[in-house]
This record gives C-alpha cells, sequence and structure tokens, in this order.
C-alpha cells in the first residue's frame, strides 16, 4: 500500500526544520520544496506546513506542455525531468495549491518529489523524518484517512471543481481549542 | 535492539542512509540540552564534513531536529572560522603565529600573577563544551594557574534550578525523570518554558501524553506556540511566579488535594508552606498576576486530581532575582501531591545550553570542585586533591559568581581567559560589560568564530566546532552521551583541551595535564567525580555506546544508571526527605514607575543558539530571522501611536535599543518581549537587570521596566 503525507495541522510549531531537511535531501540542490505559512499574523502563532499535495489528478502536470511532471506508481508527483522542463511555469499557474516554483538562473521547475530518493528506498521523507513535532508523518494511504482521533480533509473544493489529493489534513478540533484559527479574543489575554 | 532503558522513548526504526564515498558519524546536536543524536555525513577521503542525516534509532528524538540541528553542520565549513591565532597589533587583531601568542599569553599571565597574586587572573568559561572540557577547565584554573577566580555562563542559564533543586531535593539533575516519561503523565504544568521553540524534540513527548488524554497547562506571560495547544493558558505577569504557586497550593490545600501519606513520611516543613499558602486565597493571587481567579482554581483542580503529572519549567522561572525559590515553589507542587518518583511524575527544567547539566558538575562553578563536591568542604578538598596528585593546600578557597568576576575586572582581576562564551551579548547591563572587559591589562579568548566579546581581546585563539573533536556531554534528562568527530580541524585551528595543556605544561604545570585524549581525561572525571553527588565513575565511553546513553549517578562498573531519580522516595537530605520551603511573593526587584511603565521581559526564537555567535552566522538561519523586534500588545500600540513595523526605541534605566515593532495580541498589554540573540546595538542586554538571585547569583533577566517610544531612528541591520 503506498504511503502519503499526513498533515496535523495543530501540531505545527512554524520551525521550518522541514524547509531545512528538505534542502538537505540529496537532488534537491539545497532549494526547499517546503512551505510554512502563518496562518493568522498579529492574532496567534498558528503555523501549518505545505508540501505538494499530490493530487490524484495533478494539474500541473496535465498543464506540462512537454510532459516533464512524472507520477510514480505509487502517485508521487514528481519534479520536472532536467531533460524536458522549459520553465514556462504553466504547471506554476495550474497548480491550486501554488506549489511548483521556477529556479529562474538555472531555468528549471522544482517542486516537492515525496524525496523519492529516499522514499523509494524505504525511508520516510525529510520533513517527516526531521520535523520535531510529528506535524508531518508518513503512513499507510487508508491509515491517514481513517485517523480516528481527527477529522481529515483531502478532497478540496476549487468553486465547484474537487480536486483529490494524497496527501491528507488532519483538521484541529477547533470546537475544544482554538489553535489560532479563531479570533483571539480578549479572555485569552 | 535498543536497550531496555529506552524502551518508551520516541524512536524510529530505519537504518540512515549510506552514500557511495561517505561515511556517517553518529553523534550529538551542539545546541541546547536535548542533544538530539544525528548523523553527520563526511567525505572518506578528504574528511570533509558535507551535510547531516537523521539518526533514527537514537532514543531522544528518533531522527528529528529542529532546525539548528539541521543547519549545525554548516558552522564546520562555515568561511568565517578563525585559521590562525590573533594578536592585537597596534590596535588591530592581525594573524599571528602560534608561538608568538603562546609567548605572549605565558609572559603576560606570569606578568599578572607576579604583581598582583595568582588570583589576579581568571576564567570565565562556557557550558556547551565536553565534560572533558569544563572538568579540564576547573581543573586548568585552580592548578595550572592557581586561581581562585573562575565562573561560567552556565550562572545566566540554569544556576536557579541547581540552587531551587538542592534546597528543596537535596539534589541537583536538571530532570528527575527520563524524558519518555512526559508521555506518561496525566497533567503537564509548563512554566516559563516557550518549550515548542526552545527545545522543539520535547514535543513529541508532550504530544504523547495529549494523545493519551493528559491536560497541559501553560504559564507563560506570552500565548506562545507551547501555550497555544494549552488547556490552560495562565498568562500571568511576568514576575509573580511566587504568588501563582502559592495560590495553586492554596487551593490544593483547601479543597484537600493533597497526598497526605507522602507529605507525612516523605517531606518536612508543610505547616510552614501551609501558612504561607493560606495568606494566597485565588482572589489575591489573581491581584498579583492579574489572572481570573476562575482560571487558577481550574488550573489547581487539573492538577491536583490528576493521578500522576510533571512539572516542567525554564528560564521564564529562573532568571528573576527569586528564581531558586520560583523553583522550590514550583517543585513543592509535585511534592505535596505526591507526583514525583515514578512514571509520569516528576519534576524537570529544560536545559538551555548543550551541557548546561554536565557543564556545572565538574568544578566550573566558583564554589564547586568535580561531582558536585563543594570547595570549602575538607573532605572533598582532600579527596580531589588526591586525585590531582598535589597538596589539599594548592587548591583555591571559592571564587565569585560570573556576573560578580565580570564585575571584578579591571580590579580584582587583571587578566582573563575566555573560554566558549560570549558575554558582550548575554550578560545583563552589557554597557557596564564592556567597560569591565576593557579595563582588563589582558584579555585572552578561544573560540571559532570572532564573536562580540573576542572582538574585545588583546589575543584570540582559533578553536574547534563540536563535530571536530571526541568527548561526552550531558543532556537534559541527566544522560551522558557521546560526541564523536572527525579528526581535522580547519587552517591552524586547535581543540581547546589540548591548548590548555600546552599552557599548562609553558607554566610549568605540565606533570598535572598529560593527557593523549579526552577519554583521558574523562577517565580522571570519573574518578574525581566518585563518591560525589554527580556520580560518574561507573559510566564508559563503552558502555555509554552499549546503552545509547547512560545516566548519572552510576557508581560502579556493573551498574546501569539512574534514569529516574528518589524510586525509593530518599531525598538526598540525612533524614531523607524533601524539604517543603514557603516563600512570600516580593515582586521583581525593578518595578515599574511613571518614567518606565512597561515591564520588559526577554526569550529565544527557535532559529538562534544563545548569544547567536553561531547560528546568526548560518545562512539559512538568519534568513529566517536575521533581527529582533519587539512585541507589542495592540492597545499598547495604539497607545503610544506605534505601527507594525514601524521603529520603536526602547529604553530602560541602563540603556536603549532602536527595533521594529511586531504587533501581536500574543503578549500581555502591560509588557513588551524582545528575543536576545544579538550583539553590539541590537542586544536587548543593553537594558536588562543585572540584580542577582542572592542564592544563585542568576541575573534578573527575565523583567525589567522600560519605556516605549515611535522613533525615525533606524539601527537594525543583520546582527
Ligand atoms: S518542521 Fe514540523 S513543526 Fe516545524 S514548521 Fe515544519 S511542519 Fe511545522
Ligand atoms: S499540489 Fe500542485 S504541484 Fe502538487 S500534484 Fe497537485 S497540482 Fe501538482
Ligand atoms: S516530501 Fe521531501 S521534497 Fe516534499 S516537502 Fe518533504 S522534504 Fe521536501
Amino acid at each position: 500500500m503506498a504511503k502519503v503525507l499526513y498533515i496535523d495541522f495543530e501540531r505545527c510549531i512554524g520551525c521550518r526544520a522541514c524547509m531545512l531537511g528538505c534542502e538537505e535531501c540529496s537532488g534537491h540542490d539545497h532549494l526547499s520544496r517546503m512551505f510554512v505559512d502563518e496562518l493568522n499574523p498579529g492574532e496567534t502563532v498558528a503555523t501549518s506546513p505545505t508540501p505538494c499535495m499530490h493530487c490524484v489528478q495533478p494539474a500541473c502536470a496535465e498543464s506540462c506542455p512537454v510532459q516533464a511532471i512524472q507520477v510514480t506508481e505509487d502517485g508521487a508527483v514528481l519534479s520536472a525531468s532536467h531533460e524536458k522542463c522549459i520553465a514556462c511555469k504553466n504547471c506554476t499557474y495550474a497548480c491550486p495549491f501554488g506549489i511548483p516554483r521556477v529556479d529562474e538562473q538555472r531555468k528549471i521547475m522544482y517542486k516537492c518529489d515525496l524525496c523519492y530518493d529516499r522514499t523509494s528506498k524505504g525511508r520516510p521523507p525529510m520533513c517527516v523524518s526531521v520535523c520535531p513535532t510529528d506535524t508531518i508523518q508518513f503512513l499507510d494511504e487508508a491509515e491517514a484517512k481513517a485517523k480516528l482521533d481527527k477529522q481529515v480533509q483531502f478532497k478540496w473544493d476549487f468553486g465547484g471543481t474537487v480536486i483529490e489529493t494524497r496527501t491528507v489534513i488532519g483538521i484541529p478540533d477547533l470546537q475544544t481549542h482554538r489553535y489560532g484559527y479563531n479570533e483571539v479574543t480578549e479572555d485569552v489575554l | 535492539m535498543p536497550h531496555p532503558q529506552n524502551a518508551d522513548y520516541s524512536q524510529r526504526t530505519y537504518a540512515a542512509i549510506e552514500r557511495e564515498g561517505e561515511v556517517l558519524i553518529p553523534t550529538h546536536c551542539c545546541f541546547c540540552g536535548m542533544q538530539c543524536g544525528m548523523n553527520i555525513r563526511v567525505d572518506k577521503d578528504s574528511n570533509q564534513v558535507l551535510g547531516v542525516e537523521p539518526r533514527y534509532d537514537f532514543p531522544m528524538n528518533g531522527g528529528r531536529l529542529c532546525p539548528k540541528g539541521v543547519a549545525a553542520y554548516r558552522q564546520a565549513i562555515h568561511p568565517e572560522r578563525l585559521l590562525r591565532p590573533l594578536i592585537r597589533k597596534n590596535g588591530q587583531l592581525v594573524e599571528s603565529a602560534w608561538d608568538e601568542a603562546m609567548d605572549l599569553i605565558v609572559s603576560k599571565i606570569r606578568d599578572i600573577q607576579g604583581k598582583y597574586g595568582k588570583d589576579a587572573f581568571g576564567i570565565y568559561s562556557g557550558s556547551s563544551m565536553t565534560n572533558e572540557k569544563c572538568y579540564l577547565v576547573g581543573k586548568f584554573a585552580r592548578i595550572g594557574l592557581g586561581t581562585k577566580h573562575i565562573d561560567y555562563n552556565g550562572r545566566y542559564c540554569m544556576s536557579s534550578a541547581a540552587a531551587g533543586f538542592n534546597q528543596t531535593l537535596g539534589i541537583d539533575r536538571g530532570g528527575t525523570n527520563p524524558w519518555s516519561d512526559i508521555k506518561f503523565a496525566d497533567v503537564l504544568l509548563i512554566a516559563g518554558s516557550n518549550t515548542a521553540e526552545c527545545h522543539p524534540l520535547s514535543m513529541p513527548y508532550v504530544w504523547g501524553a495529549r494523545d493519551n488524554g493528559a491536560k497541559l497547562i501553560v504559564v507563560d506571560p506570552r500565548q506562545t506556540k507551547t501555550a497555544l495547544v494549552a488547556d490552560i493558558h495562565l498568562n500571568l505577569k511576568p514576575g509573580t511566579d511566587l504568588a501563582l504557586v502559592n495560590g495553586l497550593i492554596h487551593v490544593l490545600i483547601k479543597e484537600d488535594m493533597i497526598n497526605h501519606e507522602f507529605v507525612k513520611n516523605h517531606t518536612s516543613g508543610f505547616e510552614d508552606l501551609k501558612a504561607m499558602a493560606e495568606k494566597y486565597p485565588p482572589e489575591v493571587a489573581a491581584r498579583i498576576t492579574g489572572l481570573p481567579k476562575e482560571r487558577i482554581v481550574e488550573a489547581a483542580r487539573i492538577f491536583g486530581q490528576a493521578k500522576n503529572g510533571m512539572v516542567l519549567f525554564a528560564r521564564g522561572v529562573e532568571q528573576h532575582a527569586k528564581g531558586s525559590d520560583s523553583v522550590s515553589n514550583y517543585t513543592n507542587l509535585c511534592l505535596i501531591t505526591g507526583k514525583i518518583g515514578r512514571k509520569g511524575s516528576g519534576v524537570a527544567t529544560f536545559t538551555g545550553q548543550g551541557n548546561g547539566q554536565g557543564g556545572r558538575e565538574h568544578g566550573q562553578k566558583a564554589d564547586q570542585l568535580p561531582g558536585y563536591r563543594k570547595i570549602t568542604d575538607p573532605e572533598a578538598r582532600k579527596y580531589i586533591a588526591g586525585v590531582w596528585g598535589v597538596d589539599e593546600s594548592e587548591i583555591p578557597g571559592p571564587g565569585i559568581s560570573a556576573f560578580e568576576l565580570l564585575k571584578a575586572l579591571g580590579k580584582e582581576v587583571k587578566g582573563l581567559l575566555l573560554i566558549c562564551s560570549n558575554p558582550m551579548v548575554s550578560a545583563p547591563s552589557l554597557g557596564d560589560v564592556k567597560q569591565y572587559l576593557t579595563s582588563l591589562e589582558f584579555f585572552v579568548c578561544m573560540d571559532f568564530f570572532l564573536s562580540e566579546s573576542a572582538e574585545l581581546a588583546d589575543v584570540v585563539l582559533p578553536s574547534t566546532v563540536w563535530i571536530e573533536d571526541n568527548g561526552t556531554t550531558t543532556n537534559v534528562e541527566g544522560r551522558v552521551i557521546r560526541i564523536n568527530g572527525i579528526d581535522k580541524t580547519p587552517g591552524e585551528a586547535r581543540r581547546d583541551w589540548e591548548v590548555l595543556c600546552e599552557l599548562a605544561d609553558r607554566l610549568g604545570r605540565g606533570q598535572f595535564f598529560r593527557y593523549n585524549s579526552p577519554q583521558e581525561i574523562f577517565d580522571e572525571l570519573r574518578v574525581a567525580s566518585r563518591g560525589g553527588i554527580a556520580d560518574y565513575f561507573g559510566i564508559t565511553y563503552e558502555k555509554i555506546e552499549k546503552m545509547d546513553g547512560v545516566f548519572w549517578p552510576c557508581p560502579s562498573v556493573e551498574h546501569e544508571g539512574t534514569p529516574r531519580l528518589f524510586e525509593d522516595r530518599k531525598f538526598n537530605f540525612p533524614d531523607g526527605k524533601a524539604r517543603l520551603l514557603a516563600f512570600e511573593h516580593k515582586g521583581p526587584n525593578e518595578d515599574v514607575d511613571q518614567e518606565y511603565p512597561l515591564l520588559l521581559t526577554t526569550g529565544r526564537v527557535v532559529y538562534h543558539y544563545l548569544s547567536g555567535n553561531q547560528t546568526r552566522r548560518i545562512d539559512s538561519l538568519r534568513d529566517k530571522c536575521p533581527d529582533p523586534y519587539v512585541e507589542i500588545h495592540p492597545e499598547t500600540a495604539k497607545r503610544y501611536g506605534i505601527e507594525n513595523g514601524h521603529y520603536v526605541k526602547i529604553s530602560s534605566r541602563r540603556g536603549y535599543i532602536v527595533v521594529p515593532a511586531k504587533i501581536t495580541k500574543i503578549t500581555r498589554p502591560d509588557m513588551v518581549f524582545v528575543p536576545y540573540h544579538w550583539g553590539k546595538t541590537l542586544a536587548i542586554n543593553n537594558l536588562t537587570n543585572p540584580a542577582l538571585d542572592p542564592k544563585s547569583k542568576i541575573p534578573e533577566f527575565k523583567v525589567c521596566a522600560v519605556k516605549i517610544e515611535p522613533t525615525k531612528q533606524q539601527e537594525v541591520r543583520h546582527g
């Protein structure tokens, strides 16, 4: 069974070790393919990591005019192949999550490849390996989707177009905790 | 197969990836007391450091690393490394030969000690070094130089935890439990620690407990990443911990959540504590701390009703003029509810420095000899004199603490050797510190980068980073671990233990410093610590390797170490009872007034380590947080007409800095927060109060009175 990224938003401490770790993976040329965002700056310190969502039908690959973006048997959507990529940025515009970037100097797209050199050898990706809080985990797809203690999301509605992703997000329990997603009331202060 | 002592950790079972032409050196991070395991990738032929690879099998972190850990290797190959000794000539530090530098140092030491006596040459050292180096520095001071003046920067870090634990438990091991015990707590009370940013690798244990249903209480003036996920956040006014804990104890007693059996049989002093707590009903505690009283009551109930629980704290509790007593008071919470000495129950402080624990055990402190022995104790002196092969009278008496030592510079102390520390960023009231350092007749410094302090030295000796040497450190749990290094140093840089031995030789004391390796130093340390409180005698390099670290006390070679203290409920006093000590809230040394109406508190960010001398130079870390800033609550910002990103001048009675505003609701309206990792005009320690805790001699970094005003001046640049 293929393994996927599972991301438990609530645990992220915004340390960006995932980004630094991503840079250390051989084949990543010291360029991070991970993004970490502040969710509500000024209100809280909540953050969340965004790797590639590894879409089931990846718009990046579909939009690529030269078919430079391969999808592995396990469903990992790879970085553009050096030989084929023409740095046209179609993938960047097509991706609903804004993931692929183009290295302007070398004129080549780079994106999360699920650390294919590591995962193909049975090791977890670098971001998963280093994340100090287990925010990012590498789980069997079924296990990630059936997380019992969490509401999970892997289908996203973009104005009527539903995108299914292999990366699964664990949603914080907003009933019991704010986790910075709601307005911080004066009561907290 | 992991050793059984490590069964409950967050280990993972993958093997590290090995690449052609490379070797992996299993070692530990050089930053913070977690001392995470990591593999350094090294080129087989050239011994060049190439990168980092997770070390999944080390129990404490299972391959996980914070950003500092991932980037740590980069300092070994950093272009700003010092490669040759520097000597000040015509006001400039210029590269020179080792011989010239050593000759100069020895002649200056001789000169100063000849003129003013042995104690006129002092050592100020650090706690980010291996145990071997810490031990050697203490020995070098006492019998290499013959000076009583040695102390170290642990005084700014954990000395209050040490003093607090000593007066309450009779022993100072920063954690009474192995870290895996955190997972078995039903309640965690984390006070004055932004665990998520300062000790990120503790978070898997915190989450482990949470996943099992544990409640989390966080005491911190700011809504940090740790507080964000708490069940109860007690965002008290800085400097009011004693009152808060007295309030909690009041409720615990009033609602009878006391473990009477434990209190009766294993503690003394309960009646006095009860009488003190009587004076702090929730209303009173609420008034002093600025918290709603209901929240204090609720926190007390959650803590009191839990079967197992741990109290964890850090500098937010300790860096106060009452820091030691606050540590004791938080420890009281565990004692009166009987939460100590078993899985999931105990008390711990998060170690800030890499070897904050080991660094304070083996004789770097002005008043201590190896193994936590008191330098004034005739028995201890006799024993150590025997180990060192000197006459007891040759061991000097007690010296003075770090900040007092800085104040004595130019007066009682005319020459100084600074090792592995950067007081020009880390000491309080920096304007004064610069004066002290520049009034020295001779100032020599060992470092691998030219720190803010090294810039002021007469001679700078280039030393090595952690990955270029071997040795041991002692982590936050009291686990002694092995630092493995490569057999290479850049340029003419030399390992500090070799330099110290050569200095001793040149001073005619070489016979006491004949070591061929760190292991030989460690073997002497083992004997020196034997029978002391921090007993390392049974710990060997081989055993550390085999068990992934050995916890002290470990009194014999057959012994497997002591992961959990007090399982027998015997505390380290003659009567075997822990002492419940009672403390009145008196407030911080400096209070707000009309001129300085706000409280300032300081702390860390996840990307930087201590004075930033190392992490500020590593691009990938600096890029993420290049400059300091001031966190201001929106209400306060409005009152002063300050907008997000605008420059703010913050002043105290001792100095000022100018930094941009970060307007955020995570802080309190009556305070501001500034991180402390920068030097010169960006050092917040220009403002902090050097008032010392009388017991631990820690300065009151965590609270002083300031004023803020918007300014057009822009002083921020990459520090
Ligand atoms: S490493 Fe983990 S905790 Fe840190 S920013 Fe990335 S996801 Fe968040
Ligand atoms: S998230 Fe974007 S980059 Fe990743 S697979 Fe989907 S479309 Fe492609
Ligand atoms: S899976 Fe690998 S490539 Fe993708 S974000 Fe994580 S570390 Fe980077």
